[in-house]
Order: C-alpha cells, then structure tokens, then sequence
C-alpha cells in the first residue's frame, strides 16, 4: 500500500476511520467501550486493556494547546506553505486528546494558548505530489 | 511527583557504582560536510581513545555501537581497520544519545562476568555529508514511523525543530520562561565553543542581543536554539576500577547510571506531561545509584538538540524546580567562568563546557561525555576548578539517561 509522502495513506487499517471520518465532514476518533479514546490508537487500550476500538464521531472542538508558525520550510514539500501555524490541539471531549493539525483561516497574531477552535475539513494536496485527501484542520472558534 | 508516575517509569538498573572507570577519550575531527563516511571517523576516534587509554587495539576485547542508526564502526571495521581478528564482545547497546550514559552499565555487567576487560564505546556521524538525502534531516527518523507519517507529517507538524518548538511556546505559558533565557543557554553554548580548539562554531561568536536580533525559525525558536548538523564522532575506553590505575592518564569513575521512559514513546504529541522529560524517572536513579546530589554537581553536559531540551533538564534532573529552569540559566550561569558556582551556593552550574550539540557539533552526545571525562581529569579546554563530580543526560524523547562521573 505505496503513498507518497506527505499524503497520508487512507488505506492504513489503524487509521482508515479517521480519514473515512474526514471524507464525511466528521471528527471521528478511536474510542473503548470503556469510554476511554484511545489516541494514538493501540493494539490495546491503556485503561482497560481492551483490543476493541470504535471509530465515534467527536464535537471537532477543542482548545489550542500549543503551537508554532514556521518560518523557513524544513522539509521540502511544505515550501510553498511557509509561513504556516502548525500545533496540538486538545480535543474538548478528552483534553488528554492531542491531534496535530495546521491552523487555517487565521491570522498569526490572534492564536493563543488554550484559545478554543473547531474542525474545518479540506482537501489536503501538496504542489507536484499527485492526489489530494480530505482531512481535518482546525481554525479560531470566534 | 504523583503526576509524573503517571506517564513513564525508570528502568531497574543493578547498582554498578564504582565498578567501572573511563581511562582513554577520544574525539574524531567535528565538521560540516567532510566527504568521510561515518566508518572512517569513528576509526580515527577509537584510534584516538586508545591511544589516549596507552593501549594497543589487540588489548581491546569489548565494543559498544548502536545499529540502526546507519554504519558504524563496527567488530568488522574494527578487525579491518586494525588489522586484528580476535574475540571481540559486542554490544549494539552502546553509542550516542542516552546510550552514551547507559552503555558504561553495559561495560559493567561484561566486566562482571569476565566476557570483557576492556571495552570501547563509539558513535559517528556524517549526516552533514548525507544531509541531501535524508527527508526532513535527521527527521527521517520520524517520517518513516507510521502513525507520525501519517497523523502530523500531512499536518506540517514535523520535523524536531517543530515539535520543541511548540513544547517551548508551552513552557513559556505554564512558567513564563522567556526566549531571553533560551537565548542565555544558546549564548553559554556559543561562549564555551569560542574556547574550545575542536568546535565547529569556534569562531563565531555570539552575543544575547545578537540572539534577539536573530529572525525567528519556527516561534519561539531561532536557528540558534537548534543544533547544528554534523560529521564527528568520539569513543572512550573503560575497564574495571581496579585496573584503571594502570593507565596513563587519571581515570574517572562511574558513580551512577538511570536510565527513564515515557510511555507515549517519541509521539511527544501526547505525552501527558507535554513540557517534561524522561529524566523525571532517570536521574533519580542515578543519584541514589551514585549517592550524590545535585548539588554536588561540579559540571553538566546536557543532550541538548534545542535550547528547550536543555533546559527541562535542568528542572527535571532537579538542579532547580520545574518552571524555573529559564531563571537557572540567565546570564552568565551556565558559563564555566561567569556565573556563580552552584556548589558555592549561588545559581547556576557549568553546562556543555565544550560547546554542546549547539555550537561544537551534533555528534549525539558522545562528546558530551568526552567533555566531562577531560573537565575532571583537569585538562579541558574550558576547565571548571577543581571538577570532582560530573553529569551527562541524554535524551531521545522516548527515554531520558544520567551518567554520574567522578574523579577515582
């Protein structure tokens, strides 16, 4: 199951609900029976040791947890977004819950720790690298 | 701290203090892109060791590497480079990063047991020469993970400099750390460096208000708070205590070895105490392992890829209390003739004497341990007075070491 790089492989299994997910518009994460999300998702689940995970759709809400603007690309295929706001955000649900994601639709200067924003979906494509993915970004909630 | 049991624990290390002495150092020529392939200036480095230790190489019969982290100097380049074909005992638990600290346990229990007498452990690296070729710098380490390929590659959430760089912003909002005081680590790097004869950035030095001035790379880091990109290597040679003083050079002994993990491994994205590292659980170890307290620390060296890094381990190893790792190394703390001296009682503590992955080069921490070896034989280019008791951590993200070194 070949992808380029930095295209994410929606074919992966341990990943394949979360870009389903995204491909219907929808935040969806890795979560136990137990309750507990299971993000990375895992063989097994840290609270109960469960190997069962569902795919549930979440609010796509949070809080920004951190992040940083990069300036100058270090790595190649990003060079055409630079700058570019990259960053965790904590999912509302189970802030415990970090998802890496690019900031769009805003301006550098009004991001701020712990500031709440929401999912955004859009096609995620890169300048020379065939194909795109619907995925999840994240924005300023105002 | 209750919370820290939460993410990670300390490996259970048998208690090897006073066991084990490092009696030969030796340093390959750091550089940028050199053409020399990793092989070859780990050769020069062990050449140099043991020339150091006054040993012949058939005298060798343990070698320490790490595999997987591309060639290098080997049983194999061992026996070619030599000319030898004896039994060597060989580990793949040796090396740079935080098996710099760990593998002297290794040497240990080899000792211990009688399958070796003599051990070299050696790290080189030519990622200057093979920058071209690697995705993301030494982030091809990351990108070839999956679930990072796959969850913050497509996100530009990738590679090192990004992810410290974001654990700094958190730092700065949880204990108001400034990039004044990142900038105060990058200028003590750069200070020791100018002094240092080996350094890569010997000659260019660096000022706090140039730092300032310097454009961000990816906020709150400037190009200065992140290491350089190397060729260099090192070694050093260690035998058991009772024979080290035999050698030509005082030997130094190994006080203390710990080893920490986090649980999240290097998705540092969800390591629960974002802002920390595994040193929580290793020095600890090793201070009860060696019976010393930090501040009983004469000199540190530090794993330091970024400023930030550096930093948390000051806090996490407990030289100062979390949150205030920035104060710890305003101004002129971290000099080995600037600020006050922490076992005089006043703040701060000589760190990355030699010029740290910052500004002597990015050979992973090998020479970190170098470093300490010469600062307490007394003969280092930047010599702290009087060194008695010295400290490397290293770090990979996934897990943290300590090495407590002393005078035999």
């Amino acid at each position: 199951m070949s992808h380029r790089l930095p295209l994410p492989d929606v074919g992966w299994q341990p990943l394949a609900g979360f870009w389903a997910g995204a491909a219907a518009g929808e935040l969806r994460l890795p979560r136990c029976s137990c309750g507990a999300f299971r993000w990375y998702p895992r063989e097994r689940c840290r609270d109960c040791g469960a190997a069962h995970h569902e795919w549930v759709r979440t609010s796509g809400r949070g809080t920004l947890f951190s992040w940083t603007v990069v300036r100058r690309a270090l790595y190649e295929p990003f060079a055409t977004f630079v700058p570019y706001a990259t960053g965790l955000v904590a999912l509302a649900e189970d802030p415990s819950v970090r998802i890496a994601t690019r900031l769009v639709d805003c301006s550098f200067d009004e991001l701020r720790i712990d500031m709440p924003v929401h999912a955004v979906f859009a096609p995620l494509s890169f300048p020379g690298i065939e194909g795109s993915v619907p995925a999840p970004f994240f924005t300023p909630t105002r | 701290m209750s919370a820290a049991a939460a993410w990670g624990a300390a490996s259970e290390l048998t208690d090897v203090s006073g066991e084990v002495a490092i009696v030969g150092v030796g340093e390959a020529d750091p550089s940028g892109a050199s053409g020399r392939s990793a092989v070859e200036i780990g050769a020069q480095a062990v050449e140099r060791a043991l020339a150091d230790a006054g040993l012949e190489p058939r005298e060798v019969d343990g070698l320490l590497y790490r595999s997987g982290i591309g060639p290098q100097f080997d049983e194999h380049a061992f026996h070619r480079h030599f000319g030898t074909d004896h039994e060597l005992f060989v580990s793949h638990e040796g090396g740079a990063m935080t098996w710099a600290a760990t593998a002297p346990h290794v040497a240990a229990q080899a000792i211990r047991s009688g399958k070796a007498h003599v051990l070299v452990n050696v790290f080189s690296v030519d990622w200057a020469s093979r920058r071209g070729q690697m995705t993301g710098g030494p982030g091809a380490f990351h990108a070839q993970e999956r679930m990072k390929a796959n969850l913050e590659v497509p996100f530009g959430w990738f590679p090192q400099p990004v992810y410290f760089a974001t654990v700094a912003r958190r730092h700065a909002h949880e204990y108001g750390t400034t990039e004044a005081q990142l900038g105060a680590i990058a200028v003590a790097a750069r200070r020791h460096a100018n002094t240092h004869p080996t350094a890569v950035m010997r000659d260019k030095p660096l000022t706090l208000e140039q730092y300032l001035a310097r454009p961000m790379l990816v906020d709150p880091l400037r190009v200065e708070d992140c290491c350089l990109i190397s060729d260099g290597g090192a070694a050093y040679v260690m035998t058991g205590l009772d024979r080290a003083a035999d050698r030509p050079k005082p030997p130094v002994q190994v006080l203390g070895v710990g080893e920490g993990h986090s649980d999240t491994g290097t998705y540092w994205s969800q390591q629960a105490d974002f802002t920390a590292t595994p040193q929580v659980f290793s020095a600890p170890a090793a201070w009860a392992m060696a019976g010393v307290t930090p501040a009983d620390v004469d000199v540190l060296t530090l794993y330091d890829p970024f400023t930030i890094v550096a930093l948390m381990q000051l806090e996490d190893m407990g030289f100062c209390k979390k949150g205030e790792g920035g104060a710890f190394a305003e101004g002129r703390n971290l000099w080995f003739d600037g600020g006050g001296l922490h076992s005089r009682g006043s703040s701060g503590l000589p760190l990355n004497t030699h010029g740290g992955l910052l500004s002597h080069a990015y050979v992973l921490g090998i020479a970190h341990v170098v470093e300490l070896v010469r600062q307490l034989r007394g003969e280092a280019a930047n010599q702290v007075p009087d060194a008695r008791v010295g400290v490397y951590g290293g770090y990979t993200g996934a897990t943290a070491s300590t090495l407590v070194l002393g005078r035999a």
